[in-house]
């Protein structure tokens, strides 16, 4: 299964557009992009894969014969959350606590907004039955599973047409006979229905998270399985014969199959890969540690990348429903090139979250809008082409977006120029903001971390951002445009496993923690090799999370394999102690410490391809397009800055700010005092000169 | 001088708001109390070296806009004796603190040898001495008899912690992990002096601090725009406080008239009840605080949070009365008063703001329970916090928020996991849900409450109860039709079968076997039920939360017991 020869393709399907990288067994890979068809991707994703065969030469069929490997990210299950387009479902749960979804802990987000209205729960009241069944913290059965209970709970799911079954009950993650049963007893009752159970999909104690994360996974386990069905059945239809993975959340892929058991393990399947796509990129210059950040048309996503591994969350949301499976601690803004300045009452400029998105767009676009965006403000400085925009596609009308920043101009006093340095300067510390959120609050300086940026506007920020943070290096892949495609063919099969075991480290009994360590390698291992890897190229991460006894909050360490099979768990403590000072200052290495859960990752090696490299030549020196009058944010002034055409940049190529380096998708801004580098994969690098 | 610049002034915001996050969430993740950890019960914020309000994040808004008194109390105690390095604890609240157990922890931070801010972190201690273990005393006619008084008192000195000190202060406290929770609280501060200074660094003292003035106009200006959109005059609301742990069947008035002039607001209780004999009382800070929280839900949820806002906003509270207890007063009951105070300024200001204010919210009735978990041999202390929250008013337009709790937590406090919940504490739960029937009907109904039904497995368990909600004239009211939440309730089955039902403000011994069920009632609802659309009326009763008698007589109509369809609808105008 693992691809040897013949083509790879990177499919990324996002809400707007979908992006292919197709990576030849020999040569240059391409990027394609193509418009997302709302209605049933799929046919955007045949119109990409047809015009990827057209530029190889042959037909669709002869093409996708010599198709290895296609990895496959959708916001199919994503976009179902947030619209609410989702299966329906029935909660079978404990007798007593069938609010626990909806109650969300009681908490109100908006504290003094008494018009602020908690999210529809994803299972209706009149679907969450409760069963009479009870097991305690220590996995003992205080009150037997009533199958009668259960039955009249299916018969009634089955009456009313549920498609899909979640069985969460207290304490599953200590003892899940109870669940295994009612699970089974759906099964039997609604053949077809997809059935999920919390200790399969997460035995992990805290029942707010794992009943959330059941029923998310309930939700949209029908929706992607007939997605994934209509796409690997029209896929053979055509002539595909290799495999096809399923980028998931966690940052790695996996066979539809598992996909298709953990549905909402693929949440957050696109952006997921952006920082594997970083982490290839930033491996060719030996970083391990840096950001990647994401500016778009409405959204800035930042993940942080620790030692080569992009940071995972456990504690995550989709929406605003949590959700406990792993996955990557990607943080999201609402700052992109189509978010809205506007002045609150106090007097002051702020920029978003409300952004005028791709329609009516930015006053600039000329379709309609008129309300002042990042994108105009960014032309009125000068750092966009109106001409060069999205490949010359589109034109930008200067006129419009200074009669668009006008008249917040004049309400601040300021002139239209300040007015849009103003905006930018704005926006990006809001995402300076987002950044010091993945780092300064959990113990990161990111003055060290290098930045590796994709988007549209990902380039046109990065400067003014790391000037925000005191940043000193920068990476723009010249892909960055279709980052995320790009990534899927770097990723690795994984799977995230855990199992709740909470116990005193000193005095542990060894035999239990050697017993759930073994079952969680018996079922990473299982999952790999039923995706068809090889023992060979498989591989078991453990890792523990502990708290001071008392502490209500974990965090988690790496647990060596020999320190498993030898139940000592001193290495752990050690690392627990050195990351709670790091973290919040202090430790504390006389206080005893607590085991919580004992997680695995499970990984599939994959071979990766390649980065190509850049043609050499294109001397920064012949590929100076002129000059342009553009603001120097750094110096709050406007200066002649000198401007390249970024897709003659050869490898080497070197030029000093303040520059402009433009390419079709986007324009990487170089202020005063940087120098940029053309590295042999064609990617840019920017630094302090 | 030169004109502020507006962009400079927002990145700064910006930047305060991202310092306070910082230091709660240091909080959030390593204290140990679950008050604390788990309820979130406390506050971050910084102050300049006046004692001006910067910046706050307000996880319970009732120990907020406490802060920066009891800061102005740590500067008027010490004056020019105030070094880099210190570092003070205060919970005093005769001095400008909210409640004897909200304890703060003040920083002071230098620039160039300057004091420029401070940084404070306040959080509800698990114990702080007194005669009851938790702090709620009902039988307290005085301060001493409550707590351990700490006024502005220097526990760290140029960085050198004064052991003399901290240990006279910890060897009035019960329990070993709040000297834990105060050095939590203490690495917030450190949080704090950290974020200011990187912007004293980076702008210079001359720029930052003209741009925080700056932000104080703006926030002011801010105020002042909402404030004109409620109509000039003069508003008169009352409530009505219910037993004071004494005298049963007492009364305590609260009385507010709220003065609107163009863009000034101001509060006066002349006419509020004399203070009672025992801890039903508040101190200043405490009130203050409730009048603030209730007028920023009456305005734009988004304004800034600093010193400006409160320019507008005159508060005038006798003194001697129950919202200004004078020393040596018992107050540990002071922040559960936030819920008939809002209800008073709810009612003031229903005729002249109909499209803002809540009806009443769930009045708290909760218990505190402490003990010994044999599992661990330790002792243990809960505030039971997933019993206790009730639900809020409804509003023009929405429903009221189910579950939320007392309106002086503003929705921010967290009722604990059900799974963690029985790991740490030695009670096994058999019900935590919606309790039907318990909104206030209306065109919008209230919230609804919960209801909770636990076995106590600790041994020598002590409740005590507190609170209100329990007296038919303390229903969460309707507004402009709409009508009362249901009443709070705690009902104890000891191990003999005999029924307990404790009244607020009772000690009661719990044997280990003991059943414990608590009802926490509803928010109330907001116009004429009878124009409440029938299908929702029918979805609830289908969801179990509106049983089909209440659908008839609240709201007029018969739901179909089967099919949940809308049978007949009678009376009303339906839309």
């Amino acid at each position: 299964m693992i691809a040897k020869s013949g083509y790879r393709i990177g499919a990324d399907v996002g809400g707007t557009f979908t992006d292919f990288l197709l990576q030849p067994a020999l040569g240059r890979p391409r990027a394609v992009k193509v418009p997302t068809t709302p209605p049933d991707p799929t046919d955007g994703f045949f119109a990409g894969l047809a015009e990827m065969a057209t530029g190889e030469g042959r037909s669709l069929g002869e093409f996708l014969a010599e198709v290895e490997l296609i990895v496959h990210g959708t916001t199919i299950t994503t976009n179902a959350v947030l619209t609410g387009d989702v299966a329906r479902v029935g909660l079978l749960t404990t007798r007593g606590f069938r609010d626990a979804l909806a109650m969300r802990r009681g908490i109100r987000e908006a504290q003094y907004d008494n018009r602020y209205r908690a999210p529809e729960p994803l299972v209706p009241r009149w679907l969450r039955l409760p069963v009479t069944e009870r097991v305690d913290a220590t996995g003992a059965v205080v009150a037997p599973l009533d199958d009668r209970d259960v039955e009249d709970a299916l018969a009634r799911f089955a009456a009313v047409g549920v498609e899909a079954v979640a069985v969460c009950f207290l304490h599953a993650w200590a003892n899940p006979a109870h669940e295994v049963t009612a699970a089974r007893l759906a099964t039997a009752a609604l053949p077809g229905a997809y059935v999920t159970r919390s200790s399969a999909i997460l035995p992990q104690i805290r029942f707010t998270e794992r009943v959330s994360t059941t029923v998310l996974n309930a939700a949209v386990g029908p929706v992607l399985a007939r997605y994934l069905e209509r796409l690997t059945t029209r896929l053979a239809l055509t002539g595909f014969r290799g495999t096809l993975l399923v980028m998931q959340s966690n940052g790695g892929v996996a066979a539809p199959a598992t996909a298709r058991a953990a549905a909402a393990s693929t949440l957050l399947s696109g952006p997921a890969a952006a920082p594997t796509a970083g982490t290839a990129y930033a491996a060719t210059h030996g970083l391990r540690d840096f950001l990647t950040v994401d500016m778009g048309g409405t959204s800035f996503d930042v993940c942080l990348v620790r030692d080569g591994a992009a940071m995972l969350t456990s504690e995550g949301r989709i929406g605003r429903y949590p959700f406990g499976l792993p996955m990557l601690a990607i943080h999201t803004i609402g700052a992109g090139g189509g978010s809205i300045a506007w002045i609150d009452d106090g007097g002051l400029l702020r920029v978003g979250p409300r952004s005028a998105g791709a329609a009516p767009g930015p006053a600039c676009y000329g379709r309609g809008g008129s309300a002042p965006t990042c994108t105009d403000a960014d032309l009125l400085l000068g750092l966009l082409d109106p001409a060069g925009f999205l490949g010359g596609r589109l034109r930008l009308d200067p006129g419009a977006a200074r009669a668009a920043v006008e008249g917040l101009a004049a309400r601040l006093g300021l002139g239209v120029e300040a007015a849009a340095a103003g905006i930018v300067e704005v926006i990006d510390a809001n995402m300076a903001a987002g950044i010091r959120h993945v780092t300064v609050e959990r113990g990161h300086d990111p003055r060290a971390l290098p930045l590796v940026v994709a988007g549209g506007a990902g380039p046109v920020h990065a400067a003014g951002i790391a000037h925000e943070l005191g940043i000193t290096r920068i990476l723009v892949p010249r892909d960055s445009s279709i980052f995320c495609a790009a990534g899927m063919l770097f990723a690795d099969l994984r799977h995230d496993l855990v199992q709740t075991l909470v116990v005193p480290v000193d005095g542990l009994d060894a035999d239990r923690l050697r017993g759930v360590c073994a079952a969680l390698a018996r079922d990473g291992h299982a999952a790999l090799a039923g995706e068809g890897v090889p023992a060979a190229r498989r591989a078991l991460a453990l890792a523990c999370d502990v708290r001071y006894v008392g502490q209500y909050h974990e965090i988690t360490v790496p647990l060596l394999a020999e320190e498993a099979d030898a139940a000592d768990l001193s290495g752990v403590a050690k690392r627990f102690h050195e990351a709670h000072d790091r973290l919040y200052g202090y430790a504390l290495p006389d206080t005893p410490l607590e085991l919580v859960n004992v997680r695995g990752v499970a990984t599939g090696l994959v071979d990766k391809p390649r980065l190509p490299e850049a043609p050499a030549g294109g001397a920064a020196r012949t590929l100076r397009r002129g000059r342009r009058r553009a603001w120097l944010a750094a110096e709050r002034a406007f200066g002649e800055v000198d401007l390249y055409d970024g897709l003659g940049l050869g490898a080497g190529a070197r030029l000093a700010g303040p520059a402009l380096v433009e390419l079709p998708l986007t324009t990487v801004v170089v202020p005063p005092e940087w120098r940029l580098e053309t590295d042999r994969h064609g990617s840019f690098v920017l630094e302090p000169a | 001088m030169n004109a502020p610049d507006p962009v400079l002034a927002s990145v700064l915001q910006r930047r305060l708001r991202a310092i306070t996050q910082e230091m709660g969430l240091t909080l959030l993740r390593t204290t140990r109390s679950p008050i604390l950890s788990e309820a979130r019960d406390f506050v971050t914020g910084l102050y300049d070296a006046e004692g001006r309000i910067l910046e706050q994040a307000e996880y319970i808004p009732i120990l907020a806009f406490a802060l920066a008194p009891a800061c102005r109390a740590v500067i008027a105690a010490f004056g020019r004796d105030v070094h880099p390095g210190d570092v003070f604890l205060h919970n005093d609240v005769f001095s400008g603190g909210n409640q004897n157990n909200d304890v703060a922890v003040f920083r002071p931070v230098f620039h160039e040898g300057r004091l420029v801010a401070w940084a404070a972190t306040k959080g509800h201690q698990a114990d702080i001495g007194g005669a009851q273990a938790g702090g709620y005393n009902p039988r307290a006619t005085e301060v001493w008899q409550e707590a351990l008084r700490i006024p502005p008192l220097r526990v760290v000195e140029r960085g050198q912690l004064r052991r003399d000190v901290w240990n006279l202060v910890l060897a009035n406290v019960r329990l070993p992990i709040v000297a834990e929770d105060l050095e939590a609280q203490i690495g917030g501060t450190v949080v704090g002096e950290r974020g200011v200074l990187e912007l004293y660094r980076r702008h210079g003292a001359a720029a930052l601090e003209r741009h925080l003035e700056a932000l104080f106009d703006a926030g002011e200006r801010r105020m002042r725009s909402e404030l004109r959109r409620i109509p000039d005059g003069t508003y008169r609301g009352e409530s009505v406080v219910f037993y004071d742990g004494h005298h049963p069947g007492s009364r305590h008035r609260i009385v507010v008239t709220i003065a609107k002039r163009g863009s000034d607001i101001a509060f006066d209780y002349t006419g509020t009840d004399p203070q009672t004999v025992g801890f039903v009382n508040a101190p200043y800070a405490s009130s203050f605080s409730a009048v603030i929280l209730t007028l920023l839900m009456l305005v734009d949820p988004d304004l800034p949070h600093n010193e400006g806002i409160l320019r507008p906003v005159r508060v005038h509270i006798p003194r001697g009365t129950i919202l200004n207890a004078e020393f040596p007063a018992a107050t540990t009951f002071g922040n559960t008063l936030a819920g008939p105070h809002s209800d008073a300024i709810f009612r003031a200001l229903a005729p002249a703001l109909p499209d803002r204010v809540s009806a009443g919210w769930n009045r708290m009735l909760g218990m505190t329970v402490t003990g010994r978990d044999p599992r661990r041999g330790r002792r243990y202390v809960d505030i039971l916090f997933l019993a206790l929250k009730g639900g809020s008013g409804a509003v023009r337009g929405t429903d009221g928020y189910d579950h939320i709790g007392l309106i002086n937590t503003a929705g921010g406090l967290l009722a604990q996991d059900y799974e963690m919940l029985e790991v740490h504490t030695p009670h096994l739960l058999r019900r935590h849900e919606y309790l039907a029937d318990s909104a206030g009907p209306g065109r919008w109904r209230g919230g609804l409450g919960v209801e909770t039904e636990f076995e106590v497995h600790g041994e020598d368990v002590t409740g005590v109860v507190f609170g209100d909600g329990v007296d038919e004239e303390a229903r969460a009211f309707g507004l402009f039709g709409g009508g009362p939440g249901a009443l709070n309730s705690i009902e104890l089955t000891l191990p003999d079968g005999t029924r307990v039902v404790p009244r607020s403000k009772d000690v009661v011994a719990i044997p280990r076997g003991t059943r414990f069920r608590q009802r926490a009632g509803g928010g109330g609802g907001f116009g004429d039920p009878r124009e409440r659309p029938a299908e929702l009326v029918a979805a609830e009763v289908r969801d179990g939360v509106l049983s089909r008698a209440a659908a008839r007589r609240d709201y007029g109509v018969e739901v179909d017991a089967e099919t949940f369809e809308v049978e007949r609808v009678t009376g009303g105008r339906r839309p």
